[in-house]
């Protein structure tokens, strides 16, 4: 159940992207519908681990295989903001 | 059943010398690579399934078809793809007998060219280290072991641990994804004990800092890269188990292992003997129906059966468990259109750093980073692309075209300030 806080911006998962991942590019430069992994943003499986980790830290669950997979979490920031905002538990 | 679904896609197998099993789900590729076997077609394992790489093989391996588990739309070569469920009544499903000789897979690196280099796996080798590993680590010896693969099955250590080792032990492999520090949680659990995690340090890392509960794990085994020991030691603390390292390379397969917090001295595998080779530092490996190969690090050897890891000799590096030789990335970057000198320069403390990442400096008057980071994605390993290419008017070479130390000091200077 989505919390009833702030409402997650795409912009504060694109700063949890720059900062777990120590992009050299600002927050405001990902384009929220590019691809995240392969070409667009670029990110591999190194940094899949890395974005698990820092959601787990900052909205207290974690990512499985089988949601990124089939939900297509991760193919965008859009995609990806949007599963954070349905698990979050912070 | 497994014997009897290898048999079955064996006799579906199209006629090939050589085979690129590209399945994704480890279960399927372990019956890929067996009916392969069965067929007498070796295996190409690749990790790189981009065309490029794939059209390349066909040259080099005349008639190579593409084996996978879900059709690769991108795929250039024939393309067979494996059913999900076999019928398998009336299947006969003998257990063959393959000689030691048999050239069972061609595994491939980067060579100082950039071009891959394949490395001939004989059936004997592949055997006998399977073997050596269930009696190292005891798995699957008296009673069935579960194994938890981290690792993709592709890659040496994946092909090794998860896909020949319960082929010859009492060993089951959990084929579900293993990736994310949930997704290891939900496969032990599935699984009974005893337990074995095959796993890498930056998933270490990842599963203890997630904090996930595991359940009681005989073993846990970590190779591709350097596991530290206060890591290690964590690791068998809150796990209540003991970690272990494998030492190998693509080229050999495992050779050695240790316990991580016992120290630095590896314990080579039964038949696996090291001896002095031609540089200083260098030791030569040679083992049952492998070929003697040199260890890339610099190495102390007390004896035969053991040896000390000095270092890395500096062409090669490794990101994320893969190697590459830092002279093959220089020439694939100086080989791309527009770019009339360039230079990749490795991030200072890989080993420390799980997310460190190369940069690379271009002199390309007509093309932007985009472009070459475009022209990279196609011709190199994802894991080496530079997390920022950077364009100059000219690298500081002096006058026998070499950049003296102190000017690659000031290039990775001008990345920190920037």
């Amino acid at each position: 159940m989505p919390l009833d806080t702030h409402a997650l911006a795409e912009r504060d998962v694109a700063q949890l992207l720059v900062e777990a991942l120590h992009l050299e590019i600002s927050p405001d430069e990902i384009d929220p519908t590019e691809k995240l992994f392969g070409d667009g943003l670029g990110l591999d499986s190194i940094d899949a681990l890395e974005i698990a980790l820092a959601i787990s830290r900052t909205y207290g669950f974690e990512l499985k295989s089988d949601d990124a997979r089939n939900l297509e979490v991760f193919a965008s920031l859009r995609s990806l903001t949007q599963h954070i905002a349905t698990h979050r538990t912070k | 059943m497994f014997s009897a679904a290898a048999h079955r896609l064996a006799a579906e197998l199209p006629d090939g010398a050589y085979v690129a099993n590209l399945c994704q789900d480890r279960l399927n590729f372990s019956i890929a690579f067996a009916a392969a076997v069965l067929r007498g077609q070796i295996s190409l394992m690749t990790s790189d399934r981009s065309p490029e790489r794939l059209r390349l093989l066909a040259e080099r391996f005349p008639g190579t078809y593409v084996l996978t588990d879900e059709a690769e739309p991108g795929n250039p070569l024939r393309q067979h793809v494996m059913r999900a469920a076999f019928d398998l009544t009336g299947v006969q499903s003998p257990n063959p007998i393959i000689p030691v000789d048999r050239l069972a897979a061609v595994v491939f690196t980067s060579g100082s060219t950039g071009e891959p280099v394949g490395h001939r796996k004989l059936w004997g080798a592949l055997v006998e280290r399977s073997r050596d590993a269930a009696r190292r680590f005891r798995v699957g010896l008296a009673r069935p072991t579960a194994i938890v693969g981290m690792v993709p099955p592709q890659h040496m250590y994946g092909f090794e641990t998860t896909v020949l080792l319960p082929l010859h032990s009492n060993a089951t492999v959990w084929c579900g994804t293993a990736f994310f520090p949930s997704d290891v949680e939900a496969a032990l659990a599935a699984m009974a004990a005893p337990r074995v995690l095959v796993t890498t340090p930056l998933q270490i890392r990842a599963v203890l800092q997630a904090g996930v509960e595991l359940p009681a794990l005989h073993r846990v085994i970590s190779a591709t890269a350097p596991l530290f020991a206060d890591m290690a030691a964590e690791a068998e603390q809150r796990w209540q188990t003991e970690v272990c390292e494998i030492f190998g390379a693509t080229e050999v397969g495992s050779i050695a292992s240790r316990r991580t917090i016992e120290g630095d001295l590896w314990t080579t595998y039964p038949r696996v003997r090291v001896r002095p080779g031609e540089l200083d530092e260098e030791v030569v490996v040679t083992g049952p129906f492998a070929t003697p190969f040199p260890i890339s690090d610099r190495v102390d050897a007390p004896d035969s059966a053991h040896f000390r890891l000095l270092g890395r000799r500096t062409d090669l590096l490794k990101l994320g468990g893969r190697r590459a030789s830092l002279a093959g990335l220089n020439r694939i970057l100086a080989e791309i259109d527009g770019v009339v000198d360039g230079l990749f320069v490795p991030p200072a403390d890989p080993d420390t750093t799980p997310t460190a990442r190369m940069a690379a400096f271009v002199v390309a008057p007509d093309r932007t980073p985009d472009d070459i980071l475009a022209a990279l994605r196609t011709r190199i390993d994802p894991v080496f692309l530079p997390r920022r290419v950077v364009k100059v008017d000219r690298l500081p070479r002096n006058d026998v075209g070499k950049l003296p130390e102190q000017a690659l000091a000031a290039l990775r200077a001008q990345l920190d300030r920037a």
